[in-house]
């Protein structure tokens, strides 16, 4: 029985055509030693039966994918009497590049012009007879999802099986190449490798591991004559003449014989790149538009959404606290609970709105493509300073987290940049970072809410660049390396997406409130219980007593009470944790109820700024220092990031304040 | 046409592979196909920053506050594509 081969790209309408041509008659199992699924079916045409072959979609013949593999493999291997190669006509340029290495292997081709109708609508002009005649091979124009055309390819498929003819494309690599083909060639005539010689000198001189592999199992002879001759030509990326040859022959293919309509040369994208992504005004956009998501933050999640969650957990713990007592639950008890889960962790969920918007409209720009030309953007920048730009990919990274911003540092080359990364990375103000802020903002600026918030980022994004500048010019001196990004074309933002990402960060933030916070919360509450008769909560407590030697670092910053002390303390177990313990040395115990109120009494403008500088800047959370110390396997490395960082942090916190001072700001 | 792609991206300072293909008079498939040859065959490297290099998202406690949702392709031209430029 003939055996016809169907061979195409992915989404040509190969699979429709094999059941068109088949109909029921089909057998579905694998290829050996592959996954990749085999499918079999038989048509009867002129009372004779023929065997079609259903070939793994794939883009080209060579040895970069199973299906690659299996395709060619069987064509060169098994010999079909005929392959009819699936062709889509509305993407004519892409699809002939299988055609162009079909022909090279020197196999009897036809070529179904499928999709023909849709070319058709897109107003794409095929001539058939050129095309057929500068390939070299038959055209059939065919409609696979309508039947139509079927008839004529199945008659010329099986004309050209009783047919003695020589398809071959004439595709010249240039006069070097082609002198080198014609040698290799000559000299594989007579070595029985079973494989049209020419097609395995093109496929030598193209370094495909798959073809020298096989010579080499079969004649090591052979093989290492073909490696000396190779290494002697003097030629160097013969590979990349080959295809680009290829290319060429396409070119003056669909030059000659495919006319389409002129596209819109400048798209949106284009046009909308032109201004984001502008030399001058790339930047200063992007500022704007974070500024912009920041005042939304505060405007939708605060004056809007804002309290909602606060009201609830007020008259939760009032009830919770009515209830410990009528049924005589011990004071430590009650402390815990009230003071505790609720004063600490309490705290901390207070902020979930605002948490929720400002994700909602992060999400929002990640998937509307900005976000790619912000990075790009941002990359202007460092190169302007004359940084590695691609550290930029793991500072967008940590202004979720750090941890996963200092791991994706990864993805950098050369140590120098990684080294630099990995220690500016903490400088990028992390999600845990924002109650903290929003404490402060609620407490003095609550009008100036998206401001200040933006100024924050921007700090932390300039004394970033700052560092790793110096670091560039003193400790890691080298070469900077560069790359190119692609962008993305624009799209509109989905619901789905950007709800899941809103989820996934709420979700995470309240998680690790439930867990990490609580434990944070937990120890120092027993340390603020301790030693047993002292007053809770009180100077003399051991948590006081921590806070009271930590506390005169801070007083040139100008927040050197034991509480602030403590709370900048606990930060490095998590920084969410500062606001709960904040929440917890402050809120109900002294100064007032509400976090927000103890901390109007406890501050003021100026230090408040000056605090928030330092929770911004300061030493990476257990965590990220965890990480930096797998990611440089390296203790010196790890404690010279706490260090260095919480002595940047220290500086400019009392420099904002001892300035804020002199200016008159206090 | 491959040696146009690298020239274009040693020249310019971000690639839209739809600016490429108006330039070179083809479509973005054919460049799409055109970069995954000059990767396949080691002259540029791709990161795409949804694979966080060799971090496994699934297992790890941080994936979900990754900003690894950013969808960037970064092109690097290898040692073997600067040498064909240098050529």
């Amino acid at each position: 029985m003939n055996t016809i081969a169907l061979v195409g790209n992915p989404n040509c309408g190969k699979t429709t055509l094999f059941n068109a041509l088949t109909g029921s008659n089909q057998r579905v199992g694998n290829w050996p030693g592959v996954t990749v699924e085999k499918k079999e079916g038989s048509f009867k045409f002129k009372n004779q039966e023929y065997t079609v072959i259903d070939l793994p979609g794939t883009y080209s013949l060579g040895s970069f994918s199973e299906d690659e593999i299996v395709a060619r493999n069987y064509i060169v291997n098994e010999n079909p009497d005929v392959v009819i190669n699936v062709v889509d006509a509305t993407n004519i340029e892409r699809n002939l590049y299988l055609t162009t290495q079909l022909l090279e292997m020197g196999a009897k081709v036809v070529v179904a012009l499928n999709m023909i109708d849709e070319a058709e609508a897109k107003h794409i002009e095929i001539d058939i007879k050129k095309l057929s005649e500068k390939l070299g091979a038959p055209v059939i124009p065919t409609v696979a999802s309508r039947k139509k055309g079927i008839e004529n390819l199945i008659s010329k498929a099986v004309e050209l099986i009783n047919k003695d003819v020589d398809y071959k494309a004439h595709i010249s690599y240039g006069q070097n190449i082609d002198r080198e083909i014609e040698n290799i060639k000559k000299f594989l005539e007579n070595k029985r490798l079973n494989y049209s010689p020419k097609w395995l000198a093109v496929k030598v001189l193209e370094g495909d591991k798959d073809i020298l592999n096989m010579i080499k199992e079969k004649d090591e002879q052979t093989y290492n004559s073909l490696e000396s001759i190779i290494k002697n030509d003097g030629f160097e990326n013969r590979e990349l003449e080959i295809v680009d040859k290829r290319y060429e022959f396409i070119h003056s293919i669909t030059s000659a014989a495919v006319k389409k309509p002129k596209e819109n040369v400048v798209t949106l994208t284009d046009k909308i790149d032109r201004i984001i992504t502008h030399k001058y005004f790339g930047l200063p956009i992007f500022a704007l538009i974070m500024y912009i998501v920041f005042q939304l933050t505060f405007a939708i999640g605060q004056d809007l959404l804002g309290g909602i969650i606060g009201t609830g957990l007020e008259i939760l713990g009032e009830k919770i606290d009515s209830l410990l007592v009528s049924i005589n639950a011990a004071d430590w008890v009650i402390s815990f609970v009230i003071d505790g889960i609720f004063g600490g962790v309490g705290t901390v969920v207070e902020f979930v709105p605002l948490i929720l918007v400002l994700y909602t409209l992060m999400g929002l720009l990640e998937d509307s493509g900005y976000m790619a030309r912000a990075a790009y953007v941002m990359d202007n920048l460092m190169r302007r300073l004359g940084l590695q730009g691609k550290s930029f990919i793991s500072m967008i990274i940590g202004f979720g987290c750090n941890v996963p911003g200092v791991m994706s540092t990864r993805t950098l080359d050369s140590n120098k940049d990684r080294m630099i990364a990995i220690l500016i990375n903490p400088f990028m103000s992390c999600g845990a970072r924002i109650p903290i802020y929003l404490v402060f903002i609620s407490a003095f600026f609550p009008d100036k809410g998206g401001l200040v918030l933006f100024l924050l980022y921007a700090l932390g994004i300039f004394v970033a660049l700052v560092m790793a500048k110096i670091f560039s010019k003193t400790l890691f001196k080298g070469e900077a390396s560069y790359f190119i990004m692609e962008l993305p074309p624009y799209r509109i933002p989905t619901a789905e997406n950007v709800l899941r990402n809103m989820w996934d960060n709420v979700s995470e933030f309240l998680k690790r409130a439930g867990t990490i916070i609580f434990a944070v919360v937990t120890i120092l509450w027993i340390l603020a219980m301790l030693p047993i008769g002292v007053e809770p909560y009180s100077q003399e407590s051991i948590l006081g007593q921590i806070g009271t030697v930590i506390a005169p670092i801070f007083k040139p910053a100008g927040y050197g009470t034991w509480q602030a002390a403590v709370g900048l303390f606990s930060g490095i177990a998590a920084k969410e944790a500062v606001v709960a313990i904040l929440g917890m040395v402050y809120a109900g115990v002294e100064e007032g109820a509400e976090l927000v109120k103890a901390i109007q009494s406890a501050f003021t403008p100026l230090s408040a700024v000056s605090f928030m500088v330092m929770t911004l800047l300061y030493t990476p959370c257990a965590a990220t220092l965890g990480v930096i110390k797998k990611e440089t396997n390296s203790y010196k490395w790890t404690l010279f990031s706490a260090v260095y960082s919480f002595a940047i942090a220290w500086i400019l916190s009392v420099l904002t304040y001892q300035v804020g001072r002199l200016i008159g700001l206090s | 046409m491959l040696k146009d792609i690298l020239k274009m991206i040693k020249k310019e300072r971000y690639i839209s592979k739809s600016k490429i293909a108006k330039e070179l008079n083809t479509t973005e498939d054919v460049i799409e196909q055109a970069f995954s040859q000059l990767y396949n065959m080691g002259y540029i490297n791709i990161q795409n920053s949804k694979e966080c290099s060799e971090l496994k998202c699934r297992g790890c406690a941080y994936a979900s506050l990754c900003n690894k949702k950013v969808p960037l392709n970064t092109i690097i031209i290898t040692e073997k594509g600067e040498k064909i430029l240098n050529s």
